[in-house]
């Protein structure tokens, strides 16, 4: 047996060469390099067929009509309404911590301001569904958009739905850029350390990225400008939605709390589902190091905050109500207290006025599992919120004569659970296939703090 | 014209040599850092990115398409309400809010690509994996005569390697 080369030996001893890499890097990009696990595929699976069976639901409501829905007379907005509203809540926290934040130069927003926006991505196209399945006859929901016909009728620019189109629209693509534009260096960084068809996706989407200073300059203004522009948008997207209820005269509904209420109520719902999604995803990928209970201390501080605004407006609404001495308003708010629905009002006012109380702890701001169990409390706890104001709002307008009473049925909630796992999959794909922490912004602080020990040290000696 | 790329481990360091080079009158100079430094941004280049002009132009181009969009077209289907002008400004000025921050968000963006020279096809050869790591380079393209003292001077200011590249 003739021995083999020594060049081969020494290749085969050698082993090839890595490409340089970081501590930052490397923990992240494990988080979807690592072949998915089982229970990643056990979830999917369990969302494909939540998924499944809501999309059934609405092939058949297309195919027989709205009319498979529990509606009953006068409720016509129901849980599609309230599913709607409730997905555009959860979709603020993204954009209020990437671009609000980022103004007032928190820098803790780092760790977690990917998955948040991301999140606002999607719960936006959840929300975007609900447009459709509520208008019925889908193939006519493009009516909505100012577009050119041979009848030459325009959309009417006073009606609040419209301006609604105009702002979720907006939203969605503004968030959309500011997410690509952060994730940009990041891909760079996946791109310089993968093969294959991940290589070719992330060469494709970083644009070519190299990270000099020129496009770092670029880079940061546009941060800035987009931030500048996204935090008005995202104060007015909910104010708008609140519109659409305000701008009638529905008793309960027609108030000028509502925009503040209801942009406080999305802040307050976007944390409580960053942190109710972030605390498995980070205990999962053994991400403690980067997104710290520091970070999540943060956010409960935001929960507590917020609760206090949303638990001040169901007082203020109820005292307005007492103090306008308009009849209707009296009687539906007593009827929301008391009436038909008072177990969905009850779990809103209990579940996010009272709990996140508990948040004045430090104790308990810390303690991850109570975090957690409040956070999903407060996310049926503002379900139920919409439900409340919507379906109650219907239900008990002026005439007593025309009251009436709804529940979702069967259907409904099986495109409401639809909608739970369209959000989930969507981010269950974006962990396998983006860095779900931005990879720069934490490089920066650490080069950053290292720069200043170093400097420190040297004085010392 | 030989290239030559200094490696450096902090930003200090990068704005340092980089403040030199310029003074010896090396311009053709490029720095890859792994994240946004203000020292480098000073050194390299202190004016403001053009960025701004982009967001402006969006900003004004979008305010200006809302009440236009909406103005003429509810004079072009007038929809008449007890006697009130067919074009009113304050539901109007919602659209064109919006379509201010929608504009100004999309020019941003090609601003951001403009003044970045993006999308590029081919990565520069003076780039290296290395800069998306945790290190910094420094890429100077000088004649062949002044490769002894380009070298000197980023070795001097805490280069902790300095290679050349073929072009």
């Amino acid at each position: 047996m003739t021995p083999p080369p020594a060049e081969s030996v020494a290749a085969m001893i050698r082993p090839t060469p890595l490409p340089p890499d970081s501590p930052t890097n490397r923990d992240v990009m494990r988080v979807f390099m690592e072949r998915p696990g089982l229970g990643w595929l056990l979830l999917v699976g369990i969302c494909l067929g939540g998924l499944g069976g809501g999309a059934t639901v609405w092939i058949y409501q297309i195919y027989k009509g709205l009319g498979i829905a529990g509606y009953s007379h006068p409720v016509f907005w129901g849980a599609y309404i309230v599913t709607f509203v409730f997905w555009v809540g959860i979709a603020h926290a993204g954009t209020l911590i990437s671009a609000i934040l980022y103004l007032f130069r928190a820098k803790w927003r780092n760790a977690i301001n990917r998955s948040a926006e991301a999140m606002t991505i999607f719960a936006v196209f959840t929300a975007q569904l609900f447009l459709g399945i509520h208008v019925g006859r889908i193939w006519k929901a493009y009516f909505i958009l100012p577009y050119p016909n041979q009848r030459a009728l325009w959309v009417n620019f006073k009606s609040p739905l419209l301006w609604d189109t105009f702002a979720i629209s907006t939203y969605t693509l503004t968030s959309l850029i500011f997410l690509y534009v952060g994730l940009i260096p990041d891909l760079a960084i996946a791109r310089d350390r993968t093969t294959g068809w991940r290589k070719a996706l992330y060469g494709a989407l970083s644009l070519g990225w190299q990270g000099s200073s020129r496009q770092w300059k670029a880079h940061n203004r546009t941060t800035l400008h987009l931030s500048g522009l996204a935090t008005p948008l995202v104060l007015s997207v909910h104010s708008v939605v609140s519109w659409d209820f305000a701008m009638s005269i529905v008793p309960t509904w027609h108030s000028t709390i509502f925009a503040p209420y209801f942009v406080a109520g999305a802040i307050f719902s976007g944390f409580a589902m960053v942190l109710t999604v972030m605390i498995p995803v980070r205990r999962i990928f053994g991400l403690e190091h980067i997104i710290t209970n520091y970070h999540f201390e943060n956010m409960t501080r935001f929960l507590l905050l917020t609760s206090t605004i949303v638990a001040y407006a169901y007082g203020v609404e109820f005292f307005i109500a007492w103090y306008s001495g308009v009849e209707p308003e009296q009687t539906s708010f007593y009827m929301r207290a008391f009436g038909k629905y008072w177990l969905a009002s009850w779990i809103m006012m209990v579940c996010n006025g009272v709990f996140p109380q508990l948040f004045w702890f430090k104790k308990l701001r810390t303690h991850i599992p109570t975090i957690f169990v409040i956070s999903t409390l407060i996310n049926i706890g503002m379900w139920f919120e919409r439900y409340v104001i919507i379906i109650e709002g219907l239900s008990n307008e002026y005439d007593p004569a025309v009251w009436g009473v709804y529940t979702p049925n069967l259907y409904e909630l099986m495109i409401v659970a639809g909608s739970f796992s369209f959000f989930s999959i969507l981010f269950l794909i974006f962990l396998k296939l983006f860095p779900v922490i931005p990879i720069s912004e934490v490089k920066e602080l650490i080069i950053h703090d290292r720069a200043h020990a170093h400097g420190s040290h040297a004085e010392v000696h | 014209m030989p290239t030559l790329v200094g490696i450096f481990d902090t930003p200090g360091g990068v704005a340092a040599a980089v403040t030199r080079l310029k003074g010896r009158g090396f311009d053709k100079l490029e720095v890859y850092s792994p994240a946004p430094f203000d020292e480098i941004e000073q050194a390299v280049d202190p004016k403001p990115s053009k960025v701004r002009l982009f967001t402006l132009a969006g900003g004004l181009t979008g305010v200006v398409t809302g009440y236009a969009l909406t103005i003429w077209m509810s004079l072009n289907w007038p929809i008449v309400i007890g006697g009130k002008p067919y074009a009113s400004i304050p539901p109007y000025t919602v659209i064109a809010f919006e379509l201010t921050i929608l504009f100004g968000g999309i020019f941003t963006l090609l601003g951001l690509l403009a003044v970045g020279r993006l999308p590029k096809v081919k990565l520069d050869p003076g780039y290296s994996a290395r800069f998306s790591a945790e290190e910094f380079g420094v890429v100077v393209e000088v004649s062949d005569r002044d490769v002894a003292e380009v070298d000197g001077l980023l070795r001097a200011n805490a280069a902790k390697e300095v290679s050349l590249v073929a072009a």
